[in-house]
C-alpha cells in the first residue's frame, strides 16, 4: 500500500533511491537523538580539549596545554594506573566467574531458574543500595565479611581493612564490581552454551574424551564469539565505572581508588576546568577505542582461522 | 529627585557593563532598571514601582526549601510587605545545588536572585561575571554593613560588594546533660580550652558511652587549627603545622576510645545527627544549623535526653568566643532584568525584618546582635543558657573566599582520611598536602 502511493506520486525517482530514503527515514528519529545528545557533545568535547574554558567566560585557544597539564599531573597518572588495575582484574574475574556459573547452571538441576535469577539480580539492583550494603559488610570491625573470616580461623591482625585501607580498598571495589557483572554475562554465556550442538559432545564421548578435554577442546573454543563480546563489554564498562566507587569510597582512602572517571568528575565539577576535563576524557576515549579496535582485529583473525 | 535620576543612570551604566562582560545573558536589562526607580529602603513599596503598577516576579533559587521553614517564612514575610513582587522559588535538593546553580547561571537562565550554598564559591561566580555589583544599592538604601559583624566582608571584591549574608552559622558545643549528671560531672562551661575538652571527654567515656563525637569531616581538625584567625586552609606556606596538634588530639581520642572510630563511621554511613541523638555521646562540636534539627529530634522523641549547648572550646591562648563558621550569602544574577526588585528582596532578607523572621524560627541570621540571639534562644524547645552560649567574639570563616578552595578542599579530604585511618603519619600526610596545595595555588 505504502509502496503504491509513493510510486504514484514520485514516478521519476528510481526504486533504489526510494528505498534509501525510506530506510533513512526509519532510522532518522534514532539518529537525531544520537546526534543531539551523543555525537554533538562528543565533538564539542573534542574541541574543548584544546580550549581553556570555565563554562561561562569566553573560551580561549589553549593548543596542547591541557594535555601537557594532565600528563604533568601526578593525580592523573595515578588515576590512570588505578583504572588499568581495576579494569584488568574486573574483566579477568568477571569473565571467569560468569563462565563458571554458566557451566554450573547449564545443567538440569533443581531450582535452576531460581539460582539463575538470584545471580542475575545484582545487575538490576540499584547501585546506591548495593554500595551501601557492601560498605557495611566491609566494615573492619564487626562487618559481615571480617566476622566470617575470623570464624574460619583468621587471626584478628590478619584481617584486611577493606575500604578503610589503601591496600585493600581496590580489591574490595573489584569484588563488588565482579559480583555485580557476573550475572549478566552468565546469561550471555548460557545462551551461547545452548547453541553448541550436542552432537559434538556425543562424538567426543564415543572417542573417549574426558569432561575436561571436552571443555578445553569443544566448549571453550565454541564460545569464542561470546568471549569477545563479553570481554569488550566488560572492558568498556570497567573503564567507565564511576557510581559504585564514588558511593563506596569516594575515591579514597586518600586517592587509593580514584579512577580516571572520578578524576574527570573532579576536574569538571570542582575545578570547573572544562578544557582539562575534556582532554582527560579524550584520553579515556582513546584507550577504550584502541582496545576495541584491537580486539575487532584479533576477532577477525580468529574467525578466519576457524 | 535629581539625585535619584543620577543614581538610576549610574545603575543603568553599571548593569549594562556587567551585562556586556557576562557573555550571552539578558539583552534588555538596561530598560528594566530605568522603569522602576529603586526606592524602597524598608520594604514600603512607594513611588516608582506602584506607579508603574506592574507585578514583578522574581525567580529565586535555594536548596531544600521544604525542609527549612525559616527561608520560607522570611520569603512569605517579604511578599506580604511587598505586594507588587511575587517570588517564584526554584527548590533544588541540597546535594545537587552547586552543580545545578552553576549550570543554570552558565546557561543564561532567567534566575534573578540566588542563595549561595558554599560561601567560598562566591569568588568563582564573581570571576565569571555572574554577580551584580550591589555597592550603589547599598549606599543608596543606607544599609549598615557593620550589622553583619564582619561576615559581609568576604563578599566584597576589589572594594565592591557582590553579595550580602543572610544567615551565619558557627560552631558550638552540644552536650548530653544526662551523661554528665550520671557521672556527677559539671556541664561544660562557655570558656573551655581544647585541652580541657579532651580531658573531659576522657572522664565521660566508658560503659558504652563516648566522651565526644567527632564527625568524619576534615573540618574537625582544620576548623580548630584556624580558629585563632591567623591561618586559613590555604596557608600551605606554614606546612600546615597549625592543624598538627588537633590531628594528634583526634588520634589520641580515637585510640583511647573517647570517640568512635573514623573508619567505622565512614563504612557505616553514620550521620552526626543520628549519632548524637542516640544518647551515648556526651559532647559534640557542631554548627548552629543543628539547633533546629536537635530541637525537632527531641520533640519527636527520637532523642530521649536533656541537651545543652556551650560555646565552642578554644585553643590555648585564644579568647573564649572565637569560633569558626560560614555565612550563606544572597546574590543577584548580573543578567537579571529585575535588578531593583531583586535588590529589594536582598535588602529585606538580609535586613532587620528578614533577620527577625529567621531568629523567630530558630536560625541565626547574619545580621545579629544580643536581641536576635535572645529571640533565637527563646524558641520553644531550645535548651537553657543558649543565648549566652551563642555569644561570639569573632567568627572565623571556615573557608576563605578565594580561588582554588574547591580543589584544595578535595586534597584536604584525601589526606584527612589517610591520617584518620592510620594509613599515613600526620607528618607525612601534611608534607604531601603542603606540596599538593602549593602546586594547586601556584600552578
Amino acid at each position: 500500500m505504502a509502496n503504491k502511493t509513493i510510486q504514484g506520486t514520485n514516478r521519476k525517482i528510481s526504486l533504489n533511491t526510494r528505498n534509501t530514503v525510506v530506510g533513512l527515514s526509519f532510522i532518522l528519529p534514532n539518529f537525531i537523538g544520537f546526534a543531539l545528545f551523543t555525537l554533538g557533545p562528543v565533538v564539542f568535547s573534542f574541541i574543548l580539549s584544546f580550549m581553556k574554558w570555565d563554562g561561562f567566560t569566553e573560551m580561549t585557544f589553549a593548543g596542547l596545554k591541557n594535555f601537557q597539564k594532565i600528563f604533568g599531573d601526578k593525580k592523573f597518572l595515578e588515576s590512570l594506573g588505578h583504572t588499568f588495575y581495576f579494569a584488568f582484574f574486573t574483566v579477568l574475574f568477571s569473565m571467569t566467574a560468569a563462565l563458571a556459573l554458566a557451566l554450573l547452571l547449564n545443567r538440569k538441576v533443581k531450582f535452576v531458574n531460581f539460582f539463575r535469577s538470584s545471580i542475575f539480580f545484582p545487575y538490576v539492583a540499584s547501585v546506591v543500595a548495593i554500595s551501601c550494603v557492601w560498605k557495611a559488610m566491609f566494615m573492619e570491625n564487626g562487618g559481615v565479611i571480617n566476622s566470617a573470616l575470623q570464624m574460619i580461623g583468621f587471626a584478628e591482625d590478619m584481617l584486611p581493612g577493606w575500604i578503610a585501607s589503601t591496600k585493600w580498598a581496590m580489591p574490595a571495589v573489584i569484588i563488588v564490581s565482579v559480583w555485580r557483572n557476573m550475572g549478566y554475562f552468565m546469561i550471555i554465556y548460557l545462551a551461547a552454551l545452548q547453541d553448541i550442538p550436542t552432537s559434538l559432545y556425543e562424538a567426543a564421548e564415543i572417542d573417549g574424551a574426558s569432561k575436561w578435554q571436552q571443555f578445553v577442546r569443544i566448549t571453550f573454543p565454541m564460545l569464542t564469539p561470546s568471549h569477545f563480546f563479553v570481554f569488550m563489554m566488560l572492558t568498556i564498562n570497567s573503564f567507565k565505572t564511576f557510581d559504585m566507587i564514588f558511593l563506596m569510597t569516594e575515591g579514597g582512602p586518600g586517592t587509593a581508588t580514584q579512577l580516571l572517571s572520578m578524576y574527570i568528575y573532579n576536574k569538571a565539577f570542582i575545578s570547573w576546568d572544562y578544557g582539562v576535563t575534556s582532554a582527560a576524557s579524550m584520553i579515556l576515549f582513546l584507550i577504550v577505542a584502541t582496545i576495541t579496535v584491537l580486539q575487532f582485529r584479533v576477532e577477525k583473525k580468529f574467525n578466519d582461522f576457524m | 529627585m535629581k539625585m535619584k535620576r543620577i543614581a538610576a543612570a549610574g545603575l543603568t551604566a553599571v548593569m549594562a557593563a556587567s551585562v556586556l562582560t557576562a557573555c550571552g545573558g539578558a539583552t534588555s536589562s538596561s530598560s528594566g532598571s530605568t522603569g522602576t526607580s529603586s526606592s524602597g529602603s524598608t520594604g514600603t513599596s512607594s513611588s516608582g514601582s506602584t506607579a508603574s503598577g506592574e507585578q514583578v516576579t522574581l525567580k529565586v533559587s535555594l536548596w531544600d526549601a521544604t525542609s527549612n521553614p525559616a527561608d520560607l517564612a522570611a520569603i512569605e514575610a517579604f511578599e506580604a510587605a511587598n505586594p507588587d513582587i511575587k517570588i517564584d522559588l526554584i527548590d533544588i535538593p541540597s546535594n545537587d545545588y552547586n552543580t545545578k546553580l552553576n549550570t543554570m547561571l552558565n546557561g543564561g537562565s532567567q534566575l534573578d536572585v540566588f542563595f549561595i550554598k558554599q560561601a567560598d564559591s562566591t569568588k568563582s561566580f564573581y570571576d565569571k561575571g555572574q554577580l551584580l555589583d550591589l555597592t550603589d544599592y547599598i549606599a543608596e538604601s543606607g544599609v549598615d554593613l557593620s550589622g553583619f559583624n564582619g561576615t559581609a566582608d568576604g563578599f566584597a571584591f576589589n572594594g565592591k560588594q557582590y553579595g550580602l549574608p543572610v544567615r551565619t552559622d558557627y560552631y558550638v558545643l552540644y552536650y548530653n546533660k544526662d551523661l554528665f549528671d550520671a557521672k556527677g560531672i559539671a556541664y561544660p562551661s562557655n570558656d573551655m580550652t581544647w585541652t580541657e575538652f579532651e580531658k573531659l571527654a576522657g572522664e565521660l567515656s566508658g560503659d558504652g558511652n563516648y566522651g565526644a563525637y567527632m564527625h568524619t569531616w576534615q573540618a574537625m581538625a582544620y576548623n580548630w587549627g584556624i580558629q585563632d584567625g591567623k591561618n586559613t586552609v590555604l596557608s600551605y606556606e606554614t606546612g600546615y603545622d597549625f592543624v598538627k596538634p588537633y590531628y594528634e588530639m583526634l588520634l589520641r581520642m580515637q585510640d583511647a576510645g573517647y570517640i568512635q572510630d573514623y573508619g567505622q563511621l565512614k563504612s557505616g554511613n553514620i550521620h552526626y545527627s543520628g549519632a548524637f541523638a542516640q544518647g551515648n555521646v556526651a559532647m559534640m562540636p557542631m554548627g548552629t544549623w543543628f539547633l533546629g534539627t536537635m530541637k525537632s529530634k527531641v520533640e519527636s522523641g527520637e532523642a530521649k535526653f536533656n541537651w545543652g549547648v556551650a560555646t565552642l572550646p578554644h585553643p590555648d591562648g585564644v579568647e573564649a568566643g572565637y569560633t569558626v563558621g560560614a555565612s550563606t550569602p544572597l546574590a543577584i544574577n548580573s543578567a537579571t532584568k529585575n535588578a531593583d526588585a531583586a535588590w529589594r528582596f536582598v535588602e529585606f532578607m538580609t535586613g532587620e525584618e528578614g533577620s527577625a523572621v529567621y531568629a523567630k524560627e530558630g536560625y541565626i541570621p547574619a545580621r545579629s546582635d544580643s536581641t536576635i540571639l535572645d529571640t533565637v534562644a527563646a524558641n520553644e524547645g531550645m535548651p537553657e543558657g543558649l543565648a549566652e552560649a551563642l555569644q561570639t567574639k569573632n567568627i572565623v570563616p571556615d573557608r576563605p573566599i578565594a580561588d582554588h578552595v574547591g580543589d584544595v578542599d578535595l586534597v584536604l579530604g584525601e589526606q584527612h582520611s589517610m591520617i584518620m585511618l592510620g594509613e599515613a603519619t600526620i607528618d607525612d600526610a601534611l608534607a604531601d598536602l603542603t606540596s599538593q596545595v602549593k602546586d594547586i595555588m601556584e600552578g
